[in-house]
C-alpha cells in the first residue's frame, strides 16, 4: 500500500470503531482488509458532504447500511440454484412435440396426466378453428432481477423467473385478435407444466399455475419449494415470444384486438390493456438487453433499483395492475429510459455518473413533478389514451405504465410528492420514513375505507373495467369532498394445475378516500345551472331522483343535491349508499364502510361536541375575553396588569369535556416591591387574590369570588388562586405569576448551605413554577392557533385522551403529554400528509406511540414552526444528559421536548408516567397497532378502548350513586349537585398514592370511570430484612427477622380512607 | 399466632387489630414496631421517647394517646413527633413562643431572630382536618417521664405476648378525631376556601411581623457596622440594601447588553471570517464523526438496518430483540413480565419485534 494508506490508518479512529466495522464483515485478518476500504468509504462520504450527492452523511450513512443488507448474495445463490435450473431445462428442451389438435383433444389429452389447461377468460369455444400444439422452446432463459442483478434481498417474493420462447411456428398471422394468441400460450403452459411435473417434484418441488403479474391472461408456471424452510427460492416458468411475430402497430394502445362481443366492451372500443399484455411477452428479452446495458452503464443502478424497489413496496406498489402497476420491473424500466431522456427538450433525466441516491431522488422528482398523462414518447409518438399516465417506449412499442390506473398513477404521485418534500427537508433525515415505514396500512394511510368483499374481483379485464366504473362513478360523486380515491385489490392466487383458473380473486376489493377537510361536510352541492341543457341532463341522470331543480338566494336555479347533518350517518355515507346502489345495485350490507366510527364515539364520549368551534368552547372564549377585560379595568389593585393567559385545557379546546375550572395565569408589571421571601410572596399573592376579588365583584364581573389553597405541605410552591364564578357559568381559577420566584428557587438550588431535602423542594417547586406559569400558557396559546390552522386537531387530541382515560391512565398521564404525542403527528406528519380525519389522526399517534424507542429516543414535536436543526441538537444533549444522571429512569421516562420547551421534561417528570406505566403505554400502542393491522375492516373500534380489569391485583369500585348524575349538567350556572365528585376522587387517589408510593400503582380514568384499579409492587411481595426504610406497612415474616408486605391492613386501611366513595375493594386471587 | 416472635430486630412487636369495614370484610391486623428513642444526637427529650415504626396511615396524636394511655393503660404522652414535620423547627418554636409574647409585653427590644420564629408561625389556615401518615412512617411518642415510657414497653411487650387484642383507636370518643372517608374530603372541599376575614388577618399579622423582621433586622444591621471593627474602622454603607434578586436580575441584563456589544464586530476582519469557515468544516467533520457513532449505536441496539422479510412488517428491526426491553427493569414496580404475558394474548405470536411497521 502506498504512503498515503498508511497515514490513513494512522489518524484512522478509536479501536472501537474498528470493532464496529468488523462486525459487519467476518473477515478474519480484519485489519488488514478494512482500512483501505475504510479510507476509501471516509473520502467519498466527505465528498459526498462537499459536493451534495446525498442529503446528509446520516443518511448516506444508513442507506450504505440498508443497501448493504438488501443486496443479494447472487454468487452464493447462483450455485444453489443453478443445478436445479439446469435439470428443468434440460426436462424442457427433450419435451415431445405435439401434432396441431383441436381444442377439446388438447384438453382431453392433458386431462390424462392430470392438468386442466389455464384457458383465460373467455375460453375457446370448443369449435374454434386453429388448432394448439407443442413444439420444442425457441430459447430458454433466466431473465429478471435475477439475471440483472437488480433484485432487493428482503421484498417478500423474490423469484427466479425462467423464459421460455415458444417458436414462433405455433402461430398464425391473426393470433394477435380474439385471444387467439393467449389460448395458444395457455396450452402450451400447461403441456409445459404435465412435462416437467415429474422432475418438479423429484426436485421437490410443488408445480402451480398463477397469473403473471396478476394478469389471467398470462397464466405462468410455479415452482414452490416444498418446504417452506428449505429457503430455496420460487422459480416462475414464463413464456416470451419474438419481437417481430406481431407487428408493433397491431398492438399500439388504441388498436382494437378484440372483435367478439363480451359483457366488459362493445366491439371496436380500444383494448390498451390486452395489446400491451401481449406485446410485453414480446418484449421480454428486448428489455432484459436493455436493462442490462443501463446496468452496465451506470454503476449505481442497481442499488437505484433496490432502493426503488424498497419505497415501492412500503407504499404497497407492485407490478400487478390490482397493486397499482408499478413495481420493480417498471421502476427498473423507467430507469433504463430516463438515461435516455425524459427531462425537457428530450434531455436525459438521469445521468451514469450519478450516485444511487441521486438517481432515486431524480426519479421520485420526475414522478412527482412530471404529469404522465399528458404522454411521455421515447421514440415515435403513437396515438394514445388519455387520462392515463403513458411512458411510450416507441422502439418496442409499449407504454410501460400500461398497467397503471388512473387512481393508481394519482396514488404514486401523492407519495412521490410527499416523499420529495421529505428528501428536501432540512430538519431531519427522514431516512426511516421514506425506506424502513411500511406506510400502506390502509386506516392509517386513508380517511375512510371501503371494501367490497364480493364485488369488481373477476378476472383481469373484468375487473379492470368494472374498477373504473367505480372510480368514475366514486369520483363523481364525491367530486372535491375528498383528494385522492384509491382501489386496492389482489389478484387471484395461484392455483393447482390440477383445477381449474379460479372466477375471482378470494379477496375483495377495497377503496382508500383522503378527504378534503375543508368541502367534506358540505350540505349542499350545486350542479349545472337550469338553462345548461347538456350538463343538466348528465347530472340528472348520474343522480337520479336525488337531484332537485333550486333557486338560490344570488338568484341563480340550479341542479342541487341536499344531504342530511341531522341524520346518524355521515354525508360521504349517505353519498355513498345512494350511489352504489344506483350505479351498481350495490346494498349497505354488501360494503363495509370504516371511519365515521371514531367521530361518533367522540361525539359519545365528549358532550357531543367534534369541532374546536362548537358552541361550548366558543363560550369559554368569549368568557376568558370579559374576564380580560374586567381585569384589566380594576382601578384598585396598585399593580398595572401586564398580561392574562389562558392556561387550561377548556381554553385550547382540547378538553375531552368542557367542564371543570378554567385555569388562567395573571402577571402584573414587575414591580420591585415585593418580598424576597417565599413565604411572603406566598402572602402578597393571597392579598392581591382577594383585591381582585374584591374589585370584580364591585364591577360585578363575578358575583362572588373566593381565595382557595393548594400545595399546603410546601411553602415555595403556589399556595392560593381565586376562583372566579363567571357571569356566564364558566368557573375561572386565577393564579399569580410573579417571576421573580424563579430566580430565588434557582439561587437555592444552587445554595450549599440548605439541606439536600430543601434544595430537593426548591427542585420539585422550580419544575411546578416552570410548569404553571410558563409552559402552560405556552402551550396553551400554540395550541389555540394550531387548532385553528389544523381544524382536526382539537377531536383528535379529545379522542386520544379518552382512550388513555378508558385504559385508566389519567392519575399517570398529563394531559399535555397527550396533547404533544397528537401534536407531533400534525405537524410533522411525514411520512404522510396531515390527516384529515380523526381516524387517520389518532391512529397514527397511536402508531408512532407504538414506534417510538422511548428509552432511547426523545419525542421532539415541532409547535411554533421553529424546531431548527440547532434546537433539535440542544433537545437531543439534554436528552443524554437526562439518561446519564437517571440511567434507570426512575424520575423520568418520556422525554417529550418541543420547540417552545427544549428541556422536555415539564410534562413527564417526577414519574409522569413512571416507567412501568411508560412500558404499558407503549405496548397497548402496539397492541392497537397489531389489532388495526390484523382487521382493518373489520375491526369494532370499541375493542381499541376496552380495557381489561384482570391484569390488576385488586380493584376498588366506586359507589355507583356517585356517578348517577355524572351526564352533563343541562345549565352551566345551575351548579352541579356534587360538582367536586371528580376532584373528591383524584383525591383520594392521590392520597392514596401518595401513603402507598413505594409499594402500590393505582390506575384511573375519568370522572365517568367507576373503578381504581391498583397493583402492588412485585418487589415489596418477598419477604425481606427489617429495615427502618422499609416504606409500607409490614407484619411479621416466618422467618425470624424478616418481614412481609401486609397487604389485608393496607387494604383495610384504603377502604377506611375511602369509606363513602368505595363499594368494596375486589382482590384478585393469584393464579 | 405470631407470640413467639414479639422482637424484631431489637424492636417489640405490638399487634394492632384495625376496625372492620363492611367495604372489606376481612379481619386485619396491623403491626407497630416500637424501642425506645436513641437518636444519633440525644436531646433531653429522648430518654422519656418511645420510637414507633409503621404507624398506621390515620394515625393522630389522640391515637397514640389512646393507645398508651388507655389502652395499654400505661403511660401518659405528652406529645408525639411525627415524621414528616422538621423536628428542629418545631422543637425552637415551641421553646421560643413563650418566650416572644412574654417579651412583648416586657421589653421593647426584640431580637430579629425573635420575629422570624413567631413568623415561622402564621400559616394560611390548613385545608385538611385529618393528616395522612405515610405508609411504613415512624413517629416519636414523648412521655410524660421515662417510668412512664418504660412501663408503656413494657405493657406492649406484654399484650403482644398474651395475644391481647387490641383494637386501633377503639373507644377514642368520635368527636375528638375528624372522621375519615367521604366526609373528610367534604371538610377538604369546604377548608379549601377559608373564610376571607380569616385570610385577611393570617395576611395583615404576617405581613406586619415581616415588616418588622426586616426592620429589625436592618437595625441590627446597622448598629453592628457602627461598631469599629478590631482594626478601628468603621465600615461604611449607603442608602437602603436593594433586595437582592432584583440586583441579580439587573446584573444579568448587563451582562447580556455588554455581550451583545462584543457580538457586533464579529466578521471585521479577514482572519475572522477565515476562521470561521474553518470552523464550520471541522464541525462538518465532526459531525460526520458523531454521524457514523450514532450509527454504530444504532446497530449495537437494534441491529442491522434493514427492510424486514415479512409482508406487511418493515422495520428496523432489533438485534437483541425482546431481551432487550425486559432487561431494563433491575428496580421498583418490575412488572415488565407481567405486562408482556397479559398482552401476549392480543399480540399473539408476534410479540415486540415484528410489531413495527
Amino acid at each position: 500500500m502506498s504512503d498515503h494508506t498508511s497515514k490513513r490508518r494512522k489518524l484512522s479512529p478509536s479501536p472501537e470503531n474498528a470493532a464496529i466495522s468488523s462486525s459487519t464483515k467476518q473477515t478474519s485478518n480484519v485489519t488488514e482488509k478494512r482500512n483501505p476500504t475504510r479510507g476509501k468509504d471516509e473520502r467519498s462520504a466527505e465528498l459526498a458532504m462537499a459536493s451534495g450527492f446525498y442529503k446528509s452523511s446520516f443518511f448516506k450513512l444508513q442507506m450504505d447500511e440498508l443497501l448493504e443488507g438488501l443486496r443479494p448474495n447472487y454468487s452464493k445463490q447462483v450455485s444453489k440454484v443453478q443445478e436445479t435450473l439446469h435439470q428443468i431445462k434440460t426436462a424442457i428442451e427433450g419435451l415431445p412435440e405435439t401434432s396441431p389438435q383441436s381444442v377439446p383433444d388438447a384438453e382431453k389429452e392433458l386431462r390424462a396426466s392430470g392438468l386442466v389447461v389455464p384457458w383465460p377468460e373467455p375460453r375457446p369455444s370448443k369449435d374454434v378453428k386453429y388448432s394448439m400444439a407443442y413444439a420444442k422452446p425457441a430459447n430458454i432463459n433466466v431473465v429478471g432481477s435475477f439475471a440483472l442483478k437488480t433484485g432487493a434481498r428482503t421484498l417478500e417474493s423474490r423469484p427466479i423467473d425462467l423464459a421460455i420462447t415458444m417458436p414462433s411456428s405455433l402461430f398464425q398471422e391473426k393470433d394477435y385478435v380474439n385471444f387467439r394468441y393467449f389460448h395458444k400460450r395457455a396450452y402450451y403452459i400447461a403441456c409445459v407444466a404435465a412435462g416437467i411435473q415429474d422432475t418438479a417434484n423429484t426436485l421437490g418441488f410443488d408445480i402451480k399455475f398463477g397469473p403473471q403479474d396478476g394478469d389471467s391472461l398470462r397464466p405462468h408456471i410455479l415452482l414452490e419449494p416444498r418446504q417452506a424452510e428449505s429457503s430455496g427460492p420460487t422459480i416462475r416458468i414464463l413464456t416470451a415470444i419474438d419481437p417481430m411475430l406481431f407487428p408493433v402497430t397491431r398492438t399500439l394502445p388504441l388498436k382494437s384486438n378484440i372483435r367478439q362481443a363480451s359483457n366488459n366492451s362493445e366491439i371496436g372500443e380500444p383494448t390498451s390493456y390486452y395489446n400491451a399484455s401481449l406485446r410485453s411477452d414480446a418484449t421480454v428479452s428486448l428489455y432484459h438487453k436493455s436493462i442490462y446495458s443501463a446496468s452496465k452503464k451506470c454503476s449505481s443502478f442497481s442499488d437505484a433499483c433496490i432502493l426503488g424497489r424498497t419505497w415501492l413496496q412500503q407504499r404497497g406498489f407492485h407490478t400487478p395492475f390490482q397493486n397499482g402497476g408499478f413495481g420493480g420491473f417498471e421502476w427498473t424500466v423507467l430507469l433504463s429510459l430516463l438515461f435516455e431522456g425524459g427531462g425537457p427538450a428530450g434531455q436525459p433525466v438521469l445521468l451514469p455518473s450519478y450516485s444511487c441516491y441521486q438517481i432515486f431522488k431524480a426519479t421520485i422528482q420526475f414522478l412527482a413533478g412530471r404529469d404522465l398523462t399528458t404522454p411521455l414518447f421515447f421514440g415515435q409518438e403513437v396515438p394514445v389514451p388519455s387520462g392515463v399516465p403513458v411512458v411510450f417506449d416507441g422502439r418496442r412499442g409499449l407504454n410501460i405504465l400500461y398497467k397503471m390506473t388512473p387512481w393508481s398513477y394519482a396514488t404514486l404521485r401523492h407519495e412521490a410528492a410527499v416523499t420529495l418534500k421529505m428528501l428536501n427537508e432540512s430538519r431531519e433525515d427522514n431516512f426511516d420514513k421514506v425506506f424502513i415505514l411500511k406506510v400502506d396500512e390502509p386506516a392509517l394511510r386513508f380517511d375512510r375505507l371501503i371494501s367490497f368483499p364480493k364485488s369488481f374481483n373477476g378476472d383481469t379485464l373484468r375487473a379492470l373495467h368494472e374498477q373504473n366504473a367505480l372510480y368514475n362513478v366514486l369520483s363523481r360523486a364525491l367530486g372535491d369532498r375528498v383528494k385522492l380515491v384509491s382501489i386496492v385489490s389482489r389478484a387471484v392466487d395461484s392455483w393447482s394445475v390440477k383445477s381449474k383458473q379460479p372466477k375471482r380473486s378470494s379477496q375483495g376489493v377495497s377503496v382508500g378516500l383522503l378527504l378534503n377537510a375543508e368541502n367534506v361536510g358540505r350540505i349542499v352541492d350545486h350542479g349545472p345551472a337550469a338553462e345548461e341543457k347538456e350538463e343538466s341532463a348528465s347530472f340528472q341522470a348520474f343522480w337520479g331522483e336525488k337531484s332537485e331543480l333550486r333557486r338560490f338566494k344570488d338568484g341563480s336555479i340550479l341542479e342541487s343535491l341536499v344531504w342530511s347533518d341531522e341524520s346518524d350517518t355521515s354525508i360521504i355515507y349517505q353519498i355513498l349508499e345512494y350511489i352504489l346502489q344506483r350505479h351498481f345495485k350495490i346494498t349497505t350490507d354488501e360494503f363495509a364502510f370504516v371511519g365515521d366510527e371514531y367521530d361518533e364515539l367522540l361525539k359519545k364520549h365528549g358532550d357531543d361536541i367534534l369541532a374546536y368551534s362548537s358552541p361550548a368552547f366558543q363560550s369559554i372564549d368569549d368568557a376568558f375575553k370579559d374576564l380580560e377585560r374586567s381585569i384589566r379595568s380594576m382601578d384598585e389593585v396598585p399593580l398595572e396588569v401586564r398580561h392574562l393567559a389562558p392556561a387550561s385545557s377548556l381554553l385550547r379546546y382540547t378538553s375531552l369535556r368542557p367542564t371543570g375550572a378554567t385555569d388562567v395565569v395573571l402577571q402584573f408589571e414587575s414591580s420591585s416591591r415585593w418580598p424576597d421571601d417565599f413565604a411572603a410572596i406566598q402572602m402578597t399573592k393571597v392579598a392581591f387574590l382577594l383585591k381582585i376579588g374584591d374589585s370584580l365583584k364591585s364591577s360585578g364581573a363575578a358575583s362572588s369570588c373566593r381565595v382557595g389553597l393548594e400545595n399546603e405541605s410546601s411553602k415555595v410552591i403556589n399556595n392560593a388562586y381565586l376562583e372566579i364564578p363567571h357571569s356566564s357559568g364558566v368557573l375561572f381559577r386565577l393564579r399569580i405569576h410573579h417571576e421573580r420566584e424563579q430566580t430565588l428557587l434557582e439561587r437555592n438550588l444552587k445554595d450549599r448551605n440548605l439541606s439536600p431535602r430543601e434544595r430537593e423542594e426548591a427542585a420539585y417547586a422550580l419544575f411546578a413554577y416552570k410548569k404553571t406559569f410558563v409552559q402552560t400558557p405556552r402551550l396553551t396559546q400554540a395550541l389555540r392557533s394550531l387548532c385553528t390552522r389544523f381544524p382536526l386537531l382539537s377531536p383528535t387530541i379529545r379522542l386520544t385522551k379518552q382512550w388513555f382515560n378508558s385504559h385508566l391512565f389519567t392519575a399517570q398521564i398529563s394531559d399535555e403529554l397527550i396533547e404533544l404525542l397528537v401534536i407531533r403527528t400534525f405537524t410533522q406528519p411525514n411520512p404522510w400528509e396531515c390527516p384529515s380525519s380523526v381516524m387517520t389522526g389518532f391512529l397514527r399517534t397511536l402508531h408512532s406511540l407504538s414506534r417510538w424507542d422511548w428509552q432511547q429516543e426523545p419525542f421532539i414535536v415541532d409547535l411554533g414552526g421553529d424546531l431548527t436543526p440547532q434546537v433539535t441538537e440542544n433537545i437531543r444533549t439534554r436528552f443524554t444528559a437526562w439518561r446519564s444522571i437517571d440511567p434507570a429512569m426512575n424520575s423520568l421516562a418520556f422525554f417529550v421536548a418541543s420547540d417552545i420547551d427544549t428541556e422536555g421534561v415539564t410534562w413527564t417528570q417526577y414519574e409522569m408516567p413512571s416507567k412501568v406505566v411508560a412500558a404499558r403505554t407503549s405496548s397497548l400502542a402496539k397492541a392497537a397497532v397489531s389489532l388495526l393491522r390484523s382487521k382493518t375492516h373489520d375491526m369494532d373500534v370499541s375493542e381499541l378502548f376496552d380495557t381489561s380489569l384482570a391484569p390488576y391485583d385488586f380493584v376498588i369500585h366506586l359507589r355507583p350513586k356517585l356517578f348517577s348524575g355524572s351526564s352533563a349538567p343541562k345549565f352551566k350556572n345551575l351548579a352541579e349537585p356534587r360538582a367536586g365528585m371528580m376532584q373528591t376522587i383524584k383525591s383520594f387517589v392521590c392520597d392514596v398514592q401518595a401513603c402507598y408510593s413505594q409499594s402500590i400503582l393505582l390506575f384511573h380514568g375519568d370522572d365517568r370511570c367507576a373503578v381504581i384499579t391498583g397493583l402492588w409492587n412485585p418487589q415489596t411481595l418477598k419477604s425481606r430484612p427489617w429495615n427502618l426504610k422499609t416504606a409500607y406497612s409490614t407484619a411479621p415474616g416466618d422467618t425470624n427477622g424478616e418481614v412481609v408486605i401486609n397487604q389485608t391492613a393496607i387494604l383495610n386501611e384504603i377502604a377506611r380512607l375511602g369509606n363513602g366513595l368505595i363499594e368494596n375493594i375486589e382482590v384478585r386471587a393469584e393464579e | 399466632m405470631k407470640s413467639e416472635s414479639v422482637q424484631v430486630e431489637g424492636y417489640t412487636t405490638l399487634p394492632l387489630q384495625l376496625p372492620t369495614t363492611p367495604l372489606f370484610p376481612y379481619p386485619a391486623t396491623h403491626y407497630l414496631y416500637l424501642r425506645p428513642h436513641e437518636p444519633r444526637i440525644p436531646d433531653p427529650d429522648s430518654t422519656r421517647s418511645l420510637f414507633l415504626v409503621n404507624v398506621p396511615i390515620d394515625t393522630t396524636e389522640a391515637h397514640l394517646r389512646h393507645l398508651f394511655g388507655t389502652q395499654l393503660a400505661a403511660g401518659r404522652v405528652e406529645r408525639v413527633q411525627f415524621e414528616d414535620v422538621q423536628t428542629k423547627k418545631r422543637a425552637a418554636a415551641t421553646t421560643t413562643e413563650t418566650n416572644l409574647t412574654h417579651s412583648k409585653k416586657k421589653r421593647k427590644r426584640v431580637t430579629a431572630d425573635d420575629y422570624e420564629r413567631y413568623l415561622d408561625d402564621i400559616n394560611l389556615p390548613s385545608i385538611w382536618d385529618r393528616k395522612l401518615q405515610k405508609s411504613g412512617a415512624h413517629a416519636v411518642v414523648i412521655f410524660a417521664d421515662k417510668p412512664s415510657m418504660e412501663t408503656s414497653l413494657k405493657a406492649a411487650s406484654k399484650a403482644s405476648k398474651r395475644g391481647t387484642t387490641i383494637i386501633w383507636g377503639d373507644g377514642l370518643p368520635t368527636d375528638r378525631i375528624p372522621a375519615l372517608g367521604l366526609n373528610r374530603y367534604v371538610a377538604h372541599e369546604r377548608m379549601q376556601y377559608p373564610d376571607r376575614g380569616a385570610l385577611l388577618r393570617t395576611v395583615n399579622e404576617f405581613m406586619t411581623t415581616f415588616t418588622q423582621v426586616s426592620e429589625a433586622r436592618k437595625r441590627e444591621d446597622h448598629k453592628r457596622l457602627a461598631v469599629p471593627d478590631e482594626d478601628g474602622f468603621v465600615t461604611v454603607s449607603h442608602g437602603p440594601k436593594l433586595n437582592s434578586v432584583a440586583r441579580e436580575e439587573e446584573m444579568r441584563e448587563l451582562v447580556e447588553k455588554q455581550k451583545k456589544k462584543a457580538e457586533g464586530l464579529e466578521d471585521f476582519y479577514r482572519f475572522q471570517s477565515r476562521e470561521k469557515r474553518k470552523e464550520r468544516q471541522n464541525q462538518l467533520l465532526r459531525r460526520f464523526d458523531e454521524d457514523k457513532k450514532k450509527l454504530a449505536e444504532i446497530k449495537a441496539r437494534k441491529g442491522k438496518i434493514r427492510v424486514s422479510f415479512s409482508l406487511s412488517l418493515v422495520r428496523l428491526v432489533f438485534g437483541s430483540g425482546a431481551d432487550f426491553l425486559y432487561s431494563l427493569n433491575d428496580l421498583v414496580h418490575d412488572s415488565m413480565a407481567f405486562w408482556v404475558s397479559f398482552f401476549a394474548g392480543r399480540i399473539k405470536g408476534s410479540r415486540w419485534c415484528p410489531m413495527y411497521m
